[in-house]
């Protein structure tokens, strides 16, 4: 069901155009990563997303079972707002208090009841790992938790949406998982997520959907497998070193429905017919044959190859 | 040296880049400078509202005010009482009333004594109207004491004519009076030779008188018994007989008479002729003293004429005298200090008497007040815009009103615990102030919450901490000149003064005063406090509109700083790796 809808939306400053005819749509339940180079319209898009900013031009419609069709973002803003959550790049609390001070904070702020929220605040503590550290000041916490403690305090109220702007830049790698783990958790509980990062590998591995923003329009957007498949290799690769089988691997392959090879000396680049029975073959024939070869290339193409190739065509 | 130079001009370039700090950083002295220079370019005293009391305002009281008031002071008269003036000096209508005698005249020898009342609070102006109108005074006391000077140095120079008139007269009188000594002198001697010694004789009269009385007797007794006899029915005989004896009566009284004109030295005739003899002696001394009298009788008649013109001189020289004492009694002034100080002036002090703390406490409460006020106001919208969750209250579901009334409130909870503490340790020096403080203490709140959303104001305009609160004390320092706590403000323009009637600290300041000195209540100041919270309500809703019309703007620069930071930040990351 569809949670955001962008219709053709274009936002522009001063004379600038950052955003430009986008429509773009978020379904309950989804974990969507926008990938973009710098400056591509990614945390505009996110804005655009949250209500932060207004569209120049279109509209962004909120989808809610409680709210009776859909309602502009624009319109209905204040009414809308207790179904975001947003964390933002830079950490987005108060400092100077502690842990359970910023979710209190926050959370009442959301006129949630206090029984309600201490239990809420209890649980973000534990499933944020943050229970222990509840009373030191924010300002105190290591770089991770204090990115937790961000996400806690944006899930404070549970929003239904929760939308973050690049939460694993400036993290080393474990802490990036880490917070991706968190994230991938916070969706399980039904919490739909927008999540805007340019480490497109995290994107591929913990997102559903991915959206591919660049020079301000949004080029692919969906499941990450259907983005894939128009860039999905029509050819394999064997490479090889001196003294592998060679010839025998050549002969082997030229019996195989294959339309083309291209011999690259330590490379071997294979055009099949059909590429999933001519590996199948080829894998048969290599064990039968105890042939030998460095390594095989059927890979799939990474975000980050169809990003570099989208960036690189355009 | 060249490095110190390009970094200088660097800093500059920065500077002058960031317009909002170029403007706060450099234009605001030079604006401050600026406003307060103009405002104090300005050697006259303009627009002094004085009042004036009199019971009667005589040509002479009007002819003072009319001097005043060719020195461009608004002179304001009150005739019904002079308590009518003081109230309005508590409501700064005017700023001294000037208690007048109903004339200038002096008419006795006390001096005319001119009661100023001052506004003690008002240090300044109290100086100023001092040195002002006591140069009006000094001159007018001038005036009067060479009036009366003139008038006594007039009175002398007439006494002395006349004394120098009458004086000639005295030398004459003088010359009679000394010749008529002489001749008195000379009619004393002539008196004294006469010989006026009467001969002494004794005569013995005893004889005289009784052979007078024989006779008389004897004569009288022949005549009765004559009479007698004729006409007695006796006989011829008889007559005969008594008529013998009547002769021999009368024989005897001829002898009588014998005695008299006796040949003998008793007799009377040689009694007479002795008599004569005398007589004739003391009539040849009796001429002589005649001759004498008549000659002095003569002389005296010269003397009684001079004594005349003497008189009549001497007369005139007592009328001169009497009416030179008459028109020196008629001086009205004659003591010397009255002479020379015709007019002394009084300061009266308006309001309950005080040291120097109860009339400068005002000033310095509200001077703490607005600038603890300004910079809170403008340090909280500050610290919450840059704050690093300041993007997170964008997400929650409140209005904006929310929040600029909760840096109010956290602003307001500051100045009164700060309120509060001046109070309360202000209690220490400024006996019987207690029952003031809750009046106090509400006016500072409101002006407080004035001062606070000015703060918060310039919160809202500018983009760093240090360039608002430079801002800050700006507006703070600006509100103080144009106040009347450094400068008077009776020395700015009449324009520009009506401006600054409407600088809240001017209003907070009066307000502090009237109750702390006038001890005036709520309902006597209706109209400056519903101007303040009329202020603070107005600056609320200017805050609040445009909040709303920067606040996509202060989020667009909040999200782009943030992002560029993070950006430096990343690449910073992957140079570490």
């Amino acid at each position: 069901m569809k949670l955001i809808e962008l219709k053709e939306v274009s936002k522009r400053y001063s004379d600038k155009d950052i955003l430009s005819n986008v429509n773009f749509c978020i379904e309950e339940g989804d974990f969507y990563g926008v990938i973009g180079r710098s400056g591509s319209g990614k945390t505009t898009l996110l804005n655009l997303i949250t209500g932060f900013i207004r569209p120049s031009q279109g509209s962004v419609q909120y989808y809610s079972k409680v709210t009776e069709g859909p309602n502009d973002l624009t319109i209905d803003l204040h009414k809308l707002k207790k179904y975001f959550g947003f964390t933002p790049q830079h950490n987005s609390f108060y400092h100077k208090l502690t842990v359970k001070e910023n979710l209190f904070h926050f959370g009442r702020l959301y006129d949630i009841k206090s029984s309600t929220l201490i239990n809420n605040i209890k649980n973000l503590l534990i499933f944020t790992k943050l229970f222990d550290h509840r009373n030191k000041l924010a300002e105190h916490l290591s770089e991770g938790m204090q990115r937790r403690l961000d996400i806690a305090c944006s899930l404070v109220h549970k929003p239904k949406l929760l939308v973050l702007d690049e939460p694993t830049a400036d993290l080393d790698p474990i802490l990036q998982k880490d917070i991706l783990r968190l994230l991938q958790e916070v969706n399980k509980q039904g919490v739909t997520i927008v999540m805007a990062s340019h480490h497109l590998e995290s994107v591929e591995n913990f997102c559903n959907k991915v959206a591919i923003v660049h020079k301000g329009q949004v080029y692919s957007q969906g499941l990450i497998d259907d983005i894939k498949k128009p860039f999905l290799k029509n050819n394999f690769t064997i490479n090889l070193r001196p003294g592998d089988n060679r010839e025998l691997l050549i002969n082997t392959l030229r019996q195989l429905p294959i339309n083309k090879i291209i011999d690259e000396g330590n490379q071997l680049i294979i055009y099949p017919q059909d590429i999933r029975m001519t590996v199948n073959s080829l894998l048969k024939f290599i064990e039968e044959e105890n042939l030998y070869f460095n390594d095989m290339d059927v890979r799939k193409p990474s975000l980050n190859e169809i990003f570099e190739k989208i960036s690189h065509n355009n | 040296m060249r490095s110190v130079w390009l970094i200088t001009r660097k800093n500059l370039k920065l500077l002058v880049r960031t317009k909002l700090s170029a403007l706060i950083v450099i234009f605001a002295p030079l604006l401050i400078i600026l406003i307060i220079g103009l405002s104090f370019n300005t050697s006259s005293n303009l627009g002094l509202n004085i009042g004036v009391y009199s019971s009667t305002f005589t040509a002479d009281v009007e002819s003072f005010i009319a001097t005043l008031q060719q020195e461009d002071y608004k002179v304001v008269k009150y005739e019904d009482s002079i308590e009518e003036c003081v109230e309005d000096i508590k409501f700064g209508f005017v700023h001294t009333c000037i208690d007048l005698p109903e004339s200038f005249k002096i008419d006795g020898n006390t001096p005319k004594e001119i009661t100023f009342h001052l506004d003690p609070s008002k240090i300044n102006l109290v100086y100023m109207v001092q040195e002002t109108l006591k140069s009006k005074f000094n001159f007018k006391s001038q005036e009067i004491s060479q009036e009366i000077t003139g008038n006594i140095l007039s009175k002398l120079a007439s006494t002395k004519s006349t004394l120098n008139d009458k004086n000639s007269l005295l030398v004459v009188a003088k010359d009679s009076s000394s010749s008529l000594s002489s001749s008195s002198g000379t009619y004393s001697s002539s008196l004294s030779s006469l010989d006026l010694q009467a001969v002494t004789l004794t005569y013995n009269t005893t004889l005289i008188s009784q052979t007078a009385s024989a006779v008389s007797t004897a004569q009288g007794k022949v005549t009765d018994a004559k009479t007698v006899v004729t006409a007695s029915g006796l006989s011829d005989e008889e007559k005969q007989t008594i008529t013998l004896a009547l002769d021999s009566a009368a024989s005897e009284l001829a002898s009588a008479a014998g005695m008299v004109k006796g040949s003998g030295s008793d007799n009377l005739e040689n009694v007479i002729s002795s008599l004569e003899g005398q007589v004739g002696v003391l009539s040849g001394k009796i001429n002589a003293a005649a001759g004498t009298v008549q000659s002095i009788s003569t002389s005296l008649g010269g003397t009684s004429s001079s004594l005349s013109e003497i008189s009549s001189t001497l007369n005139s020289v007592v009328e001169s005298l009497t009416v030179v004492h008459a028109e020196l009694d008629a001086l009205p002034v004659t003591d010397a200090e009255t002479i020379t100080s015709p007019l002394i002036t009084k300061i009266e002090r308006v309001g309950r008497e005080g040291t120097y703390l109860n009339y400068l406490f005002p000033s310095l409460l509200v001077l703490v007040v607005m600038f603890t006020s300004l910079l809170l106001g403008t340090t909280l919208v500050m610290m919450e815009k840059n704050s690093p969750a300041f993007l997170r209250n964008f997400f929650l579901p409140l209005k904006k009103a929310t929040f600029i009334i909760s840096t109010y409130l956290t602003n307001l909870i500051l100045i009164i615990i700060q309120v509060v503490i001046i109070l309360t340790v202000s209690l220490i020096f400024l006996e019987n102030s207690l029952s003031m403080m809750p009046l106090i203490f509400i006016i500072l709140l409101v002006g407080g919450s004035v001062f606070t959303f000015l703060g918060m104001a310039l919160g809202y305009v500018f983009t760093s901490e240090e360039t608002g609160v430079l801002a800050s004390i700006s507006l703070g320092s600006i509100m103080l000149f144009l106040s009347g706590v450094i400068l008077p403000l009776e020395s700015v323009s009449p324009f520009l003064r009506e401006i600054t009637f409407y600088n809240p600290f001017v209003i907070t300041e009066k307000l502090i005063r009237e109750v702390f000195i006038f001890q005036t209540n709520l309902s006597g100041m209706g109209v400056d406090f519903l101007t303040l919270i009329s202020y603070a309500l107005f600056l609320f809703l200017v805050i609040l509109v445009a909040e709303s019309l920067l606040h996509q703007h202060i989020v667009d620069r909040f999200m782009r700083s943030r992002h560029r930071l993070q950006r430096q930040k990343e690449r910073r990351v992957k140079i570490d790796f």
